[in-house]
């Protein structure tokens, strides 16, 4: 009896189906525990009691992700098991942060709340993402729908600018307002364009990636191949112009360059894509007084005359005396005065979380961003496929370039712009499209399981010799 | 609630959120570099199937693969004509584990779907395969960081695996056996 064989990998579908999962329970468990800390936290150093109605913020969350738990476990076993949690550690931050904001404005008498509305929002992008995980056998059947992609990603972005339904706030027409709702819809076109691009360089990174003429010991792309990417600067230039939101702008133009650097391995596209774009600004901040402001408040901050101007740095500046006042631990959850910033539940919640978890707690949050775009960089290295690479690593970095885009603008790293934090700022767009990208991200992590299933099944596990 | 209380909490915290972060490393890391532990449910739950070299069940299955039994009653064939069958591990973690030669190509590296998965912080994600050309196996190096080696030279262009010659994979070495 012999039954020699290639057998290592039977050991692999053995190990890896029930422990992801049971790792992934286990880090939920922790992480819902620590949302329970946060809130309870915030009680007891703001009203000085506990309340029930930390259940109110507490029980939706954790209901939800362990729904989407549940549905991992049935419909996508061998999904990454870190996303969740992290994902959920962040919204949960998140929304006990706001809560903490809407505490101090209920003390202050105001009436302008916002966890309740987050609570909701978080619910609805749950489930968003559950359906994706659901209804959505594979992500490679999104291949079949590059250039509907393309125009659903345009139709999203151009949206806000048609007459009645678009809505300018706080000088940017990033709103559509239907029903007494407002909506982003440029954060869902970030997902449509992500899945274009994808689809598109996988068809053109072979002539993209053939050397041109060699310029001062630099190789660079053939002339023709710069055509796509004027087109996406001119696009990015244009949001910034009619839109007037230079970290939309910024965030798809840096996707693009990131994807094509992704699709060719050439440093040279970034290069080029990065002097066009600064170019384009500088020039934007000399015509556009909008533009010009923002870099104004952003170099020199402290200036009296940016300070005290409509629209200038008093926000940065308060933010940086909030991250100040917190130093290295911070005041602890519900410790600080947070609120003394403007839109300090949305565009600086950073700052809000910087001031009360200190500089420690705010470079654990940046760690558990960092621990995220890990894990998706990690998906399109399990794929063999450049379709699946490409959209791994791209639904990726958007997370990673807004991240890096808004912290930068409230740590005046960049000039300060107009996006959401994903998944910790107050607002249902952003937490959305956000949960989309995520249940996107567990439905690719998944399919590298299937398919190395797939593999196994094909190739005999034993010879069997009586 | 009193000062101290409050630093604790407070403390208490930050140190929480730390924790899991070091929690989810750590699961990181074992996914990384816990190949060993795979290696070592592989070997004790399936002795079977990842087989010793020359064990006397091989010889008394008689009705055995012909190739296994003429393989395991010359372990020291010179001949260089025959086919190579299966492969030995000679040296390194995984000492005497065969894999059979069943296919057209073999992958070797530390990634999971590698056909022979080396654990070995000199090995590369996807190190080298073997490759059969007409009764012939080829190996060829897959731009790996540390290098292949066969018989002591490092392998370039892809080069003839002669059965019984050395070939050296990080701290790994296996042989081509007929």
């Amino acid at each position: 009896m012999s039954n020699l064989t290639s057998s290592i990998n039977i050991a692999k579908i053995v190990r890896v189906v029930p422990r992801l999962r049971n790792i992934e329970a286990l880090l939920l468990i922790f992480v819902l525990a620590l949302n329970a800390f946060e809130l309870a936290q915030i009680q007891l150093s703001t009203i000085e009691k506990v309340t029930t109605d930390l259940f109110l913020y507490w029980t939706p969350l954790a209901a939800f992700a362990g729904g989407i738990h549940m549905i991992l476990r049935k419909y996508a076993r061998e999904a990454d098991s870190m996303i969740l949690p992290i994902a959920v550690a962040l919204n949960g931050l998140g929304l006990s942060e706001i809560y903490r904001l809407d505490l101090a404005q209920i003390a202050s008498g105001g009436t302008e709340l916002f966890a309740m509305k987050q609570v909701v929002w978080t619910c609805l992008a749950l489930a968003a993402a559950a359906a994706v995980i659901i209804y959505v056998p594979t992500h490679l059947f999104l291949r079949r729908y590059v250039y509907i992609a393309m125009i659903t990603g345009i139709a999203l972005l151009l949206l806000p600018m048609l007459p009645f339904i678009g809505k300018t706030i706080n000088g940017a027409r990033l709103w559509i307002g239907l029903f007494g709702f407002t909506f982003q819809p440029g954060e869902l076109a970030k997902i449509a364009l992500t899945v274009f691009f994808a689809g598109y360089l996988v068809t053109r990174r072979e002539s993209l990636a053939i050397v041109g003429r060699k310029v001062l010991g630099v190789q660079l792309p053939r002339a023709r191949e710069l055509g796509p990417i004027l087109v996406i600067w001119a696009a990015s230039l244009l949001v910034l112009v009619v839109q007037r939101d230079l970290g939309t702008s910024l965030l798809y133009f840096g996707l693009f360059i990131v994807m094509i650097y992704v699709a060719t391995g050439r440093a040279i596209y970034v290069a080029v894509g990065l002097t066009m774009f600064i170019t384009g600004a500088l020039v934007a901040s000399r015509i556009m007084d909008y533009v010009r402001g923002r870099f104004d408040s952003w170099l020199n901050p402290f200036d009296p005359a940016h300070y005290d101007a409509v629209g200038g740095s008093y926000q940065l500046v308060q933010g940086i005396f909030g991250m100040a006042h917190g130093g290295i631990f911070g005041t602890g959850l519900g410790g600080g005065v947070p609120q003394l910033v403007p839109l300090a539940e949305s565009d600086f919640i950073i700052a809000s979380l910087g001031e009360e978890l200190g500089m420690a707690g705010l470079f654990a949050i940046f760690a558990l961003y960092l621990l995220l775009v890990y894990r998706g960089v990690r998906i399109a290295f399990n794929h063999s496929d450049d379709f699946s690479k490409l959209l791994a690593v791209g639904l990726s970095f958007v997370i990673a370039l807004q991240t890096f885009i808004v912290v930068g603008g409230v740590t005046r790293v960049v000039p300060l712009t107009g996006l959401t934090t994903p998944l910790l700022a107050a607002g249902g767009s952003s937490l959305i499209a956000n949960w989309v990208i995520l249940g996107l991200l567990l439905r690719i992590s998944d399919s590298a399981g299937s398919k190395n299933r797939e593999l196994l099944a094909e190739t005999p596990t034993s010879v069997v010799n009586a | 609630m009193s000062e101290l209380a409050l630093w604790i909490v407070r403390t208490g915290f930050l140190a929480v959120l730390w924790i899991f972060i070091f929690a989810i490393i750590s699961v990181i890391r074992s996914d990384l570099f816990g190949q060993k532990v795979v290696n070592k449910v592989a070997s004790a739950k399936a002795p079977k199937v990842v087989s010793a070299p020359s064990t006397p069940n091989t010889l008394t299955g008689a009705i055995g693969g012909l190739a296994t039994a003429a393989a395991a009653s010359t372990p020291t064939a010179a001949d260089a004509n025959v086919v190579a069958t299966k492969l030995v591990i000679t040296e390194g973690d995984r000492k005497g584990h065969t894999v059979r030669l069943d296919r057209r190509e073999i992958t070797i590296g530390r990634s999971e779907d590698s056909d022979l998965i080396i654990d070995d912080e000199y090995a590369s994600t996807h190190h080298a395969k073997l490759v059969q050309v007409n009764n012939d196996w080829l190996i060829q190096d897959l731009n790996s960081t540390n290098g292949t080696f066969l018989g002591g030279s490092r392998v370039g262009t892809p080069a003839v695996v002669k059965p019984n010659t050395p070939v050296r994979i990080g701290k790994t070495t296996f042989e081509l056996k007929a």
